[in-house]
C-alpha cells in the first residue's frame, strides 16, 4: 500500500500517463449518465475499456485498486467544438484557402495547406475558395499540442477536433486527449462531420465570395454540384465504355465523405436563417455558436427541425479595456445577461444540445463557464450530460464514449467532490485507461503553471 | 436649345449687373430681425438693400416686380457644406475637398470652389443664398485617400450661390479654420469598438486604454501646433533680422488675434469637453460642428458662449435604443439651454433640405422664429457676417427670396430669388429633366 501511495506520488509530480493492466475504484459514487447514479459501487477499466460497473462488482486480483471513499466517477468530459490535437491552429496564421478544384497539379495534400503561393483569385465557385473540405484532422493529429494538458486536468478526456479555416474547413474527428503517443491511437472516430464557416476570417485575399451573400451562395452551387457529381460518377461506374469520364472534384470528394456538417449561427434570426439553408441541403447538420438560443422563437426552431445545436461556452461579456463613456445597448446588455441561461433553455425544451470550450482553456475558465450556466438555472446532470453523453450522440459516438458502460472505451474522471464545483478537486483522468494526474493545480489554471508570485508579493525583498 | 439657354442666362447676367435698380412692389416682408411689414415696397440698388418702406418709389429705369401677395424672405445661409468643392462624392475626379497633410491650415476652400457646379443652380431654388464650404468637412482627414489623421483641414469660405467666378462668390475668403479635433477610437488609426470584439471574438481591436492613449497624443500634438504658431507670432511681432515667414503658420495668425474663428469638428460629450478646454487655453474663438453629444454638454457651451452647427436633424438616432425623434429635438433642446445655433447640412445632396431640417426642429420644440433665424441671421452672426447678411436691413445684400408661403414649408414655391441683388434664374438640372421628360409621350 505504501508503494503504491509512493508510485501514486511519483505520478503525481510527473503527470505522465501510467498504464497498469486494470485499474478498478472501488466504493465510490459512479455518475453514469446513461443510468441512475450509484450511491457506491466500482468500475473497473481494463485493456482500455470498461470491463465492469456495478454496485456488486468484484475488484479484480491484478487490478490496481483505487479506494473510492469520498471519490466521484464521472464519465471523461467531451468538448464538443475544439481544434486541440492540432498544435497549429493554436497559433496558426490563415491559412491559404486557395483552389482545391478539379485537376490541380498540387502534390498530395497531406498538409492542409494547398498551394501556398501563387494562387489565381478565386473568381466564381468553380474555383472552389476557402475550400479544404478534403482535409481530414484524423491525418494531422498530433499529441504534442501544449494546450491539451490543460484541458484534460480540467477533466475532459474527449474533443471533437475540427479544421477551421475557411468556408468548407474540412472534417473533423473525436479524439481521445492522450500525450506523446501515436497519433493514430488518439482517435476515437473519423470523420465526423464538416465544418462550415460564413465569416471573413481575412488573409484571403479578396476574389469570391466576400459577403454573406456570396458565401451562402457559393454554399448552395457546392451542393447542386455535389449532387451532379454524384449522379454523374454513378452513371459512369455503371457503364464507363463510350463515356467521357468524370473529374476527380476533391472539393466535392471531402463533403461527401463527412456524415454531417457544422453550421454557424448566433443569433435567433441566424438560426433561423441557418436552419432554412440546412433544410436544403439534406446533409445532416448540427448549429454551432448558439449564443441567442435562450430565445423562445430560436428554441421552437430547432426543436421543429430536430437540429442539434453546439452551444458555446465562452459567454458574452464587457471587454474589461471598454470605453467608460460607451453605453451598451440594450440588446447587448441582454445577450450578456442571458446567454448563460440557453442551456438551461434548451434542457427544459429537450433540444439535443452540447457544450463546447469555443477556445477557453485552462481549468479554471472552463469550470467557471459551466458554473455560470448551472447557475444560470442548469441542472448539474444536464450540464455533466451536456459535456458527455450528448456530445456524443450529436457526433454519433456514443456506443463507444460519453457514459460509464461496460465495454465503452476507459474514458473517467474521477473528483473529490461534485463536478463544477470551485472547491472540487480533479484525482484522476483516465483516458483510454490510461491514468493521468491533473497538473499540479496551476495558479491561475494558466498553461504554463510555472508562475511563482513571489517577486511580484515583494517576497524577494525581505 | 443649350446655347439659347446660355444666351439667356448672358443676357441676364448683363441685365443683372451691380447697377441694376429694382423695386418690388407691395411685398409682405418678413425681416427676420424685426416685426413683418406687409405691404412696403423693397428697393434693391447696387446689389444692396435701399430701402424698405411703403412710401419708396421706383427711379427712373429701375425693374419694377409686382410682388403683391407675396412674401420677401432673406436667403437663407447653410453653415455647413462643400458647395463648389465636391460635385458627385463617388467620382474621385470631381471631389476637391481636402488636401493630405496634419496641419494644413494655408489651404483655402475658396480657391477650389467650381461656380458652375450643378448644386448651386438647386440650392437657389429652395433659397439658399449663402453656404459656408468647408474644406475636408465632416470626415476625419484622410477618408479620401489620406494616411494619416488630419487636424487643421483648412479654411472654410462664406461664399454667396451665385457668381461668375470665386472671387465675385466670396463673401468671406477665409470665415473659420476648420479644425477636425481627434476621437476616441472608432475606426481611425489605434481605434477599437469593443461592441465588436465582444460579438465577434477575435475581431481587431485595441482596447480603450490604447485608443485613449492616442488620443491623448493627438490632443497633445494639436496643442503643440497651436503654441508654435503663438510662437511664431511673437517672431515675427519682434521683426527680428533673419525672420523667416513661414506660411502654414502664418496662416494661424488670424485665428491667434480672434479675428477668424475655429470650426471644431468633435462628436462626443468628453470630446467636446476636451474642444471647449482647448479653445479656452489657446484663446480662440470656437464654433462646434455638427457635434453628436452636444444636448450632454449645452450648459457648458452656453457658460463659454460657443455657437453650435447642428448637423443634419432629419436622421437616425445616434444609438440603437435612443429615442426616435433624438436628432429632431435637439435643436429644440439647445435652443432652451441658451446655446446659439445655426443648421448645416453636410452633404451636398442634402444642402437644398436646408428648410425643411429647420421645419423638423420646429415640429419638436425649436420655436418657429428662432428656426428662421438658425438658418439666416444666426448663422450670419456666427460667421461674422451679421452687417451684410442675413436679414432684410437696409445697407445689407440684397440677398432675399421672393415666395408663395412659409419657406421652411415643402409646397412653397420660389417666385424670384435675388443674389446681391441679381434677379437668380431658377432653372436648374432638375427642372430641365422635369421639362425634358413632360414632353415624353
Amino acid at each position: 500500500m505504501k508503494q503504491l501511495l509512493t508510485a501514486l506520488l511519483v505520478c503525481v509530480v510527473c503527470g505522465f500517463a501510467e498504464t497498469p493492466p486494470a485499474v478498478a475504484i472501488h466504493n465510490a459514487r459512479i455518475v453514469t449518465v446513461s443510468g441512475p447514479v450509484i450511491a457506491k459501487g466500482t468500475v473497473v477499466v481494463r485493456n482500455g475499456l470498461i470491463e465492469a460497473v456495478g454496485e456488486n462488482v468484484a475488484v479484480p486480483a491484478d487490478a490496481m485498486v483505487v479506494e473510492g471513499e469520498g471519490l466521484t466517477v464521472y464519465p471523461g468530459l467531451f468538448d464538443g467544438l475544439s481544434t486541440l490535437g492540432q498544435p497549429a491552429a493554436a497559433a496558426a496564421p490563415a491559412t491559404n484557402g486557395g483552389r482545391g478544384g478539379r485537376g490541380q497539379a498540387t502534390p498530395a495534400v497531406a498538409t492542409g495547406a494547398p498551394a501556398a503561393a501563387a494562387t489565381p483569385i478565386p473568381r466564381g465557385p468553380e474555383d472552389r475558395p476557402q475550400t479544404t473540405s478534403w482535409v481530414k484532422v484524423a491525418d494531422e493529429i498530433s499529441g504534442t499540442d501544449r494546450r491539451m494538458e490543460a484541458v484534460r486536468s480540467a477533466g475532459f478526456t474527449t474533443v471533437a477536433s475540427f479544421p477551421t479555416r475557411g468556408i468548407f474547413a474540412g472534417q473533423g474527428a473525436v479524439i481521445d486527449l492522450l500525450s506523446d503517443e501515436k497519433p493514430g491511437e488518439m482517435v476515437v472516430a473519423s470523420p465526423v462531420g464538416q465544418y462550415i464557416s460564413i465569416t471573413r476570417t481575412g488573409g484571403f485575399g479578396g476574389g469570391f465570395p466576400s459577403s454573406l451573400m456570396g458565401y451562402i451562395a457559393y454554399i448552395r452551387q457546392i451542393y447542386i454540384d455535389m449532387e451532379y457529381y454524384r449522379r454523374e460518377k454513378a452513371a459512369y461506374a455503371k457503364d464507363p465504355r463510350g463515356k467521357q469520364r468524370p473529374d476527380y472534384d476533391r472539393a466535392l470528394e471531402g463533403l461527401m465523405d463527412s456524415p454531417r456538417i457544422l453550421l454557424p449561427a448566433n443569433r435567433a434570426v441566424e438560426i433561423e436563417r441557418i436552419l432554412s439553408l440546412a433544410r436544403e441541403l439534406k446533409q445532416p447538420a448540427v448549429i454551432y455558436g448558439g449564443r441567442e438560443t435562450f430565445r423562445a422563437d430560436a428554441i421552437a426552431a430547432l426543436k421543429k427541425d430536430n437540429v442539434p445545436v453546439l452551444v458555446s461556452m465562452k459567454w458574452p461579456e464587457k471587454s474589461r479595456d471598454a470605453d467608460p463613456n460607451e453605453g451598451d445597448s440594450l440588446r447587448t446588455l441582454e445577450t450578456r445577461e442571458k446567454a448563460p441561461e440557453a442551456p438551461a433553455a434548451l434542457a427544459r425544451a429537450g433540444v439535443k444540445f452540447a457544450l463546447y470550450s469555443d477556445g477557453l482553456e485552462s481549468a479554471r475558465d472552463l469550470e467557471r463557464a459551466v458554473k455560470k450556466a448551472i447557475d444560470a438555472g442548469l441542472t448539474r446532470e444536464d450540464a455533466v450530460r451536456a459535456l458527455t453523453l450528448s456530445p456524443a450522440e450529436i457526433f454519433g459516438v456514443a456506443d463507444r464514449v460519453g457514459s460509464i458502460e461496460k465495454g465503452k472505451i476507459g474514458n473517467l474522471l474521477v473528483t473529490r467532490g461534485e463536478i463544477f464545483d470551485e472547491r472540487t478537486k480533479v484525482e484522476m483522468i483516465l483516458v483510454d485507461g490510461r491514468k493521468y494526474t491533473p497538473a499540479a493545480a496551476a495558479p491561475s489554471g494558466g498553461r504554463g503553471g510555472a508562475v511563482t508570485d513571489g517577486a511580484g508579493n515583494g517576497e524577494g525583498i525581505r | 436649345m443649350k446655347v439659347t439657354g446660355l444666351l439667356i442666362a448672358c443676357a441676364l447676367a448683363a441685365f443683372g449687373a451691380d447697377n441694376t435698380v429694382t423695386l418690388l412692389r407691395n411685398a409682405d416682408v418678413y425681416p427676420v430681425t424685426s416685426p413683418e411689414m406687409k405691404g412696403v415696397n423693397v428697393l434693391i440698388e447696387n446689389g444692396k438693400i435701399a430701402g424698405i418702406g411703403a412710401k419708396i418709389a421706383a427711379p427712373k429705369g429701375a425693374r419694377v416686380i409686382d410682388a403683391k401677395g407675396l412674401r420677401v424672405y432673406p436667403g437663407m445661409i447653410d453653415s455647413g457644406t462643400e458647395l463648389g468643392l465636391s460635385e458627385i462624392p463617388a467620382e474621385r475626379v470631381t471631389v476637391d475637398t481636402g488636401e493630405l497633410g496634419e496641419f494644413m491650415p494655408q489651404l483655402r476652400a475658396i480657391v477650389a470652389v467650381n461656380p458652375d457646379s450643378e448644386h448651386f443652380p438647386v440650392v437657389r431654388v429652395n433659397g439658399i443664398t449663402s453656404a459656408m464650404t468647408f474644406p475636408s468637412s465632416g470626415t476625419r482627414g484622410g477618408g479620401r485617400g489620406g494616411g494619416q489623421a488630419q487636424y487643421i483641414a483648412g479654411q472654410a469660405a462664406l461664399i454667396h450661390t451665385e457668381g461668375w467666378t470665386w472671387e465675385e462668390m466670396a463673401i468671406d475668403r477665409s470665415a473659420a479654420m476648420h479644425v477636425i479635433f481627434p476621437s476616441v477610437g472608432r475606426g481611425g488609426r489605434g481605434g477599437f469598438d469593443s461592441a465588436m470584439t465582444e460579438m465577434f471574438p477575435g475581431a481587431a481591436g485595441g482596447g480603450f486604454t490604447l485608443a485613449r492613449r492616442t488620443y491623448m497624443q493627438q490632443v497633445d500634438r494639436l496643442s503643440e501646433f497651436f503654441d508654435r504658431a503663438r510662437q511664431y507670432q511673437k517672431e515675427r511681432a519682434a521683426k527680428l533680422p533673419g525672420f523667416k515667414p513661414d506660411l502654414k503658420l502664418e496662416a494661424m495668425i488670424p485665428v491667434l488675434e480672434g479675428r477668424m474663428p475655429v470650426a471644431v469638428a468633435a462628436n462626443r460629450a468628453d470630446v467636446i469637453r476636451d474642444a471647449i478646454a482647448f479653445a479656452d487655453r489657446q484663446h480662440v474663438r470656437m464654433v462646434l460642428l455638427q457635434p453628436r453629444e452636444a444636448v450632454k454638454v449645452a450648459s457648458e457651451l452656453k457658460a463659454k458662449n460657443i455657437p453650435v452647427i447642428v448637423g443634419r436633424v432629419m436622421a437616425l438616432p445616434d444609438e440603437e435604443d435612443a429615442p426616435y425623434d433624438q436628432k429632431f429635438t435637439e435643436p429644440g433642446e439647445l435652443y432652451k439651454a441658451g446655446v446659439k445655433i445655426a443648421f448645416g447640412t453636410f452633404t451636398n445632396e442634402f444642402v437644398r433640405d436646408l428648410p425643411y431640417q429647420a421645419a423638423m426642429a420646429v415640429a419638436y420644440g425649436l420655436p418657429y422664429e428662432e428656426a428662421l433665424k438658425c438658418v439666416t441671421i444666426n448663422a450670419a452672426e456666427i460667421w461674422g457676417h451679421g452687417a451684410e447678411i442675413g436679414s432684410i436691413e437696409k445697407g445689407k445684400f440684397a440677398d432675399l427670396m421672393v415666395t408663395d408661403g412659409d419657406p421652411l414649408e415643402i409646397q412653397t414655391q420660389m417666385k424670384y430669388l435675388f443674389i446681391k441683388g441679381d434677379n437668380v434664374p431658377l432653372e436648374n438640372k432638375q427642372t430641365r429633366l422635369y421639362e425634358r421628360y413632360k414632353q415624353r409621350q
